[in-house]
């Protein structure tokens, strides 16, 4: 991870952490609804019920009617009152089952997983060894040996499923054993007991309690099957007895056996089925990964025929330098913006954002965390997913129009005409698949199979990829030389403009600077155009011919490098230059921006950076500022300017 | 900064190797030297910069400082004891003078603790009394400008922004005023805005406190504004240990020659540089 | 590659070892004498003092436990599993009888059961958030809650009472047929057995498969492909290539799960298989058949787990140990 934001919804992330996740869910509630219905009768049972379940107080397999709302059994008892107790045992079981099995599972998956070690493997082998055998067998075993009684067989059912809840908690506590927190406590002198307790167990705490609810769902389930087989307690008669009843006692020979039989198992039904929801709502809650909020956008797109690469283009030795006014600009974006709706309303990621890049022409994009560059690069690239939307703008590739923000051609021009290099891309590659494989998959938009993997494997050479290693997995290859399979793979079309999302980030300095001379090289021997974004202003300013800043989803700078590293005009660019440290020069204090990056729900009438700028005046937060054009290519977006050139 | 005469040395690391056994599903060979005989001595008040590429060994030595990890060869001291000899009870009141401060400000906090026990923990584990564990949180909370500490010491991390949260992660860090503080990345996650400010901050402390310094970054540039000296490491090993100008100014090393000119940009003498070895 | 599956099979022989060495303690910790096991149980109260200590020598139950041990583990590897108390057969034919049948509803189940869940699972994960992906979780989640026995029971008097589709009971016909009608005669008998464990087990390969590839889609190298301009069902292929080796997984270890199943669903169908077998015996008290199908329902899961452990890697090649890799 990064200092830049995600890829989409960064305030949604953040909104999330200032309110707490959203709640349980229609299924949620439904499996409370459920589990209240099952439990309200089994605690009002004896209210409930007007017979005693174990008493004939009718005629045998009476019809419902009466004081008997579901008949009676082959013995003239009372199935209704039979339901309601034999709730009660069940759900006593299970539940009490459930208790065991977490409490003993929590314990060991704690103990194993933050002490390792020998500790760990014996306790994980037991595990294993547990979780390979089916516990219906187990159990009926167990109960056989031991006797039938109900402590017996809440202990049993308990000493069998603690494994599972034991083997998903221990993997949890792994995980959050490395969390920095937990680290940070450790070094900081603290015991186990205490490390265990307070930071290590709150954070486990949700999948307990999924684990306790799947536990439970998994005790009825067992304890029914039991009891069906006739190796339940015969003096409390659970769900699972009755209908073992029904079987022995040929219910099903007569035609009231549907009152027998339906009415405690869709009870067994609705208690599992109760858990179960229950417990997925609860991991959903717990378990941010699952969020609705990330659904996939269902694509209406026809898929593009095989198109060979434009052989105009391919005769680039000869022409004019990039500014040649004759050939089209490679990518030309006018007004685009980004809207993400949201509770607090319209969240303007992204407005009224221009720029243009020319053949062979390196265009910087920069802008912190919440400046909206990463989401301008999803919106061109129509990647942009629900909530977030398209709200204006037009994009022209190479001359052509692409139909933004409605009918978007975007779909058909991405991986050729215009390709992306992500932001980690490292973890860009199919880790199933070859390196070679995933270019040429690439390349085959183009052209068939074989010429494909020819292209492929090219491209892959001039990259920096020798022959040898091209067959190589992603996981084999080092970051830098993924980093450059990636690049490979956005070439391989013959693109008119790269836009590389935060190319070297995460990589280390000397790798950073081969990826970045692989880049100009790129764009030298191919004329393309770059599109290169990234929060370190000063890497980009090395080799960008352009520079463009962002803030709050808007431009609030442009122009050549030289000219705005020189003498920035707005005053964050200014600020930004001022707080990276420096190798060279004298040592200066290096100068805090004071307060807090924008919240772009809540974004003034006038300028965004306002709060924290050194220079406002009065008129600042009242009218947004235009990009003024200061005519020797360099606009700024502040009044100063505006102010001081008209007066 | 002129050090005092005859600082003591708070931690020390003497011909230290530590060896790593890889997991099942990595590549290669089993094993890896994470440190290979690395010898490093830090007094009281020096703030050391160890840079190098990820893998080169730099938060193992932080680690290995800590006593989170013990050394296969060689020894840790810390104000003279051999952490190795320390029991468990002793290594535990051992690290309460020493602290770590991590790099990702979404994660080194609780986020079920509020800032005034996040702060307070390591008072609390040190068995300071509850009315002084106020007023030292508060203090604390106040050096790293989060004033008034009242308004935040009652909130949640999830109510702070990144920045805000590495400023709370450097209040605990001096809550207790430790003797040695390890900081790994704190900065690398954080946009540059808020980056020097937290840098200002940590330098302005330990101007006061006299605490020890090792800050652990891959980033030479950030190096040179916050260090006094500069440790180069590279494959585990310590290729250039000097005052931290000096180095800069004439770099012995072929490695801290090609890290010098990666990290200012200069991609031809990169590769010049690459070229000869 | 071959010293992780070394260590694998190692690893596996151990817990074996476990397994069995608890198979033996097990009848000898139950309350009550080690004839008890041997005898019907209406016979364990009228056999003389003598008669015990003979039947004691006949089984050899006098000597001293470790050579019990050894005579046990012996047995084992030759096969030789003691004699049924309840058919009066050794245990090794009558396990044999019924394995084939267990086998033949459980793979099936096994194979119907991934299948269906998967490709529901992908589907749903694909269209997440959406009315059909709840639609379709809620019913999964349902169908799984019903306890088998009880669908069992339902489908039974419905389909085989009421209506007369399917036979009642058993695996083979009672006539003797031979050829095709042998084999559409065995599939009228195995239908609602399949049918009911495949419906109970669809619900965790569902599950799975649908998390699985939810998490999937979140992974950069999705992204990646759409941005390469891939058509939406090549980037699903992506994703779903991924999300396979849990499935996997689940489903080889899952066959031991769906033994157990397999023991309710078969009783409730009278379905000649291993799980009626072990039913059977224990009410039967026949402690050495039991121990017998134990031992074989071990081997088994066991066999499964480790076939699933040396096929990981062959999807997963970030698991492999390729000596093709140069650090």
């Amino acid at each position: 991870m990064t200092a830049v934001d995600a890829p989409a919804l960064p305030e949604a992330r953040a909104r999330r952490a200032r309110h707490g996740r959203q709640g349980l869910g229609a299924l949620g509630w439904t499996g409370v609804a459920m589990l209240a219905v099952v439990v309200l009768g089994a605690v009002f049972a004896p209210a409930l019920a007007r017979h005693d379940p174990d008493v004939t107080s009718g005629l045998p397999f009476a019809s419902p009617g009466g004081s008997h709302p579901l008949g009676t059994d082959d013995l003239g008892r009372d199935l209704f009152a039979q339901l309601l107790f034999g709730a009660r045992v069940s759900l006593f079981i299970g539940v009490a089952a459930a208790v065991i099995a977490v409490t003993v599972g929590v314990t060991v998956a704690l103990i194993a997983g933050y002490y390792r070690g020998a500790v760990e493997t014996v306790l994980m082998r037991t595990v294993d060894l547990m979780l390979a055998f089916p516990f219906i067998v187990l159990v009926v075993v167990f109960a056989a040996f031991f006797g039938r009684g109900l402590f017996t067989t809440i202990v049993v059912i308990g000493g069998v499923i603690w494994a599972r809840p034991a083997r998903v908690l221990r993997a949890q506590v792994i995980k959050v054993r490395e969390f920095d927190h937990v680290l940070a406590a450790a070094s900081m002198g603290a015991s186990g007991a205490r490390v265990i307790s307070r930071h290590v167990l709150p954070r486990i705490a949700p999948l307990v309690a999924v684990q306790f609810v799947r536990a439970a769902n998994v005790a009825v389930l067992i304890e029914a099957s039991l009891a069906f087989l006739g190796l339940g307690d015969p003096g409390r008669e659970s769900w699972g007895t009755t209908l073992y009843f029904a079987q022995a006692r040929n219910a099903f020979l007569t035609d009231s056996w549907a009152w027998w039989v339906l009415p405690p198992g869709l009870g067994l039904t609705m208690a599992i089925l109760g858990f179960a929801f229950l417990g997925y709502a609860i991991e959903e809650w717990a378990d941010p990964r699952l969020e609705r909020a990330r659904v996939r956008r269902r694509a209406t797109r026809r898929p593009s025929p095989k198109r060979p690469p434009n052989p105009a283009r391919r005769q680039g030795g000869d022409m004019a330098t990039a500014a040649d006014r004759t050939e089209p600009l490679a990518l030309e974006v006018r007004g685009l913006s980004v809207h993400y709706a949201s509770a607090d309303g319209p969240v303007r990621a992204v407005q009224d954002v221009s720029l243009s890049v020319a053949r062979t022409q390196v265009v910087g994009l920069v802008g912190e965390s919440g400046s909206g560059k990463t989401t301008l690069v999803m919106g061109l690239l129509g990647l942009l997913r629900p909530p977030g939307r398209l709200r204006s703008g037009t994009v022209h590739l190479n001359g052509r129009d692409l139909g933004f923000p409605r009918r978007s051609e975007i779909a058909a021009a991405r991986g050729r005409d215009i390709a992306l290099v992500p932001q980690s891309a490292m973890n860009a590659l199919n880790p199933a698949y070859t390196v070679l494989a995933q270019v040429a998959e690439a390349a085959a938009l183009t052209m068939d199979g074989r010429a494909a993997t020819a292209k492929a494997r090219d491209l892959l050479s001039s990259v920096g990829i020798t022959a040898d290693r091209h067959r190589a997995f992603p996981h084999e290859l080092s970051g830098g030389m993924r980093q450059r399979a990636v690049i490979a793979m956005a070439l391989v079309n013959d693109p008119v403009v790269l836009v590389a999302d935060e190319p070297v980030t995460g990589l280390d300095v000397v790798t950073q600077a081969r990826i970045l001379r692989l880049l100009l090289e790129v764009r030298e021997r191919y004329r393309i155009g770059m599109l290169l974004i990234s929060h370190d202003l000063p890497l980009v300013a090395r080799v960008a011919d352009e520079l463009v800043v962002m803030y709050a989803g808007r431009v609030v700078e442009s122009g050549p490098t030289a000219l705005i590293t020189a003498e920035p005009a707005h005053p964050y660019t200014r600020l930004l230059l001022d707080a990276f440290p420096t190798l060279r020069g004298p040592r200066r204090a290096l100068v805090a921006i004071g307060g807090e990056p924008p919240d772009l729900a809540h974004l003034s009438r006038g300028c965004s950076f306002e709060p924290r700028c050194p220079v406002a005046v009065a008129e600042c937060p009242q009218r947004l500022p235009d990009l003024y054009d200061q005519g020797d290519g360099r606009r700024a977006a502040c009044l100063l300017r505006e102010l001081r050139e008209r007066s | 900064m002129t050090e005092p005469v005859a600082a003591p040395t708070i931690v020390e690391l003497r011909d230290v190797t530590k060896r790593f056994r890889r997991r099942a599903r990595d590549q290669g060979r089993n094993v890896v030297v994470a440190v290979d005989e690395v010898s490093l001595s830090v007094p009281a008040g020096q703030v050391v910069a160890i840079v190098g590429e990820s893998g080169a060994g730099k938060t193992t030595v932080g680690h290995l400082m800590l006593g989170l990890h013990r050394p296969d060869l060689g020894s840790v001291r810390f104000e003279g004891c051999d952490l190795a000899a320390l029991g468990r009870g002793g290594l535990r009141q051992a690290r309460r003078r020493m602290h770590l401060v991590l790099q990702d400000p979404y994660q080194s906090l609780h986020p079920g603790m509020r800032v005034e026990a996040v702060v307070g923990e390591p008072l609390a584990i040190a068995g300071t009394p509850r009315a002084m564990r106020r007023d030292r949180v508060w203090a604390a909370l106040e050096e790293v400008g989060l004033t008034p500490a009242g308004r935040y010491a009652p909130r949640f991390p999830h109510q702070l922004s990144g920045g805000q949260r590495q400023r709370v992660a450097i209040a605990r860090a001096f809550a207790c005023e430790p003797r040695l503080v390890i900081a790994d990345e704190p900065t690398s996650m954080l946009d540059a805005s808020l980056c020097a400010g937290i840098l200002e901050l940590l330098l302005g402390i330990r101007t006061r406190l006299g605490t020890a310094f090792v800050y652990i970054t891959h980033d030479l540039a950030v190096a040179r504004h916050v260090s006094d000296r500069l440790v180069v490491m590279r494959g585990g090993r310590i290729v250039e240990d000097g005052v931290t100008d000096a180095v800069l100014a004439a770099p012995q090393h072929a490695y801290t020659r090609l890290l010098l000119a990666a990290s200012e940009g200069d991609l031809d003498r990169v590769e010049r540089l690459e070229a000869s070895g | 590659m071959a010293r992780h599956a070394a260590r694998t099979v190692a690893q596996y022989a151990l817990v074996l070892f476990a397994a069995i060495t608890v198979n033996f303690l097990l009848p000898r910790l139950a309350p009550g004498d080690a004839v008890d096991y041997l005898l019907p149980p209406e016979q364990v109260g009228t056999i003389s003092a003598d008669q015990r200590a003979q039947l004691l020598g006949q089984f050899g139950l006098d000597k001293p436990a470790t050579t019990q041990f050894v005579d046990y583990l012996a047995g084992i590897a030759t096969g030789d599993l003691l004699v049924s108390v309840r058919y009066g057969r050794p245990v090794r034919e009558v396990l044999a009888e019924r394995v084939g049948w267990t086998a033949l509803l459980v793979g099936g189940s096994v194979v119907l059961s991934t299948v269906i869940g998967a490709w529901l699972g992908f589907r749903s994960a694909w269209s997440r958030g959406t009315v059909r992906d709840t639609g379709t979780l809620s019913g999964v989640m349902v169908l799984d809650s019903i306890p088998p026995f009880f669908l069992g029971i339902v489908l039974l008097v419905v389909f085989s009472v009421n209506l007369d589709w399917f036979p009642a009971f058993g695996a083979l016909p009672t006539v003797d047929a031979s050829g095709l009608a042998l084999v559409t005669e065995v599939l009228q008998r195995l239908t609602l057995p399949l049918v009911t464990l495949t419906a109970s087990s669809v619900g965790p390969m569902y599950l799975v498969a649908r998390s699985a590839l939810v998490g999937e889609l979140q992974e950069d190298y999705v992204l990646m492909a759409e941005a390469k301009g891939l058509r939406p069902s090549r980037v699903r292929h992506h994703a779903q290539r991924n999300a396979l080796l849990p499935v996997s997984t689940v489903s080889l270890i899952g066959l031991g799960t769906l033994v157990g199943g397999a023991t309710v669903v078969e009783t409730v169908f009278s379905y000649p298989g291993l799980g009626r077998l072990i039913y059977e015996s224990v009410l039967a008290r026949d402690y050495p058949v039991l121990q017998g199908a134990f031992l074989l329902l071990i081997v088994g899961v066991i066999l499964a787990n480790l076939v699933n452990d040396l096929l990981y890697p062959l999807l997963d090649p970030r698991v492999r140990r390729a000596p093709r890799a140069r650090s």
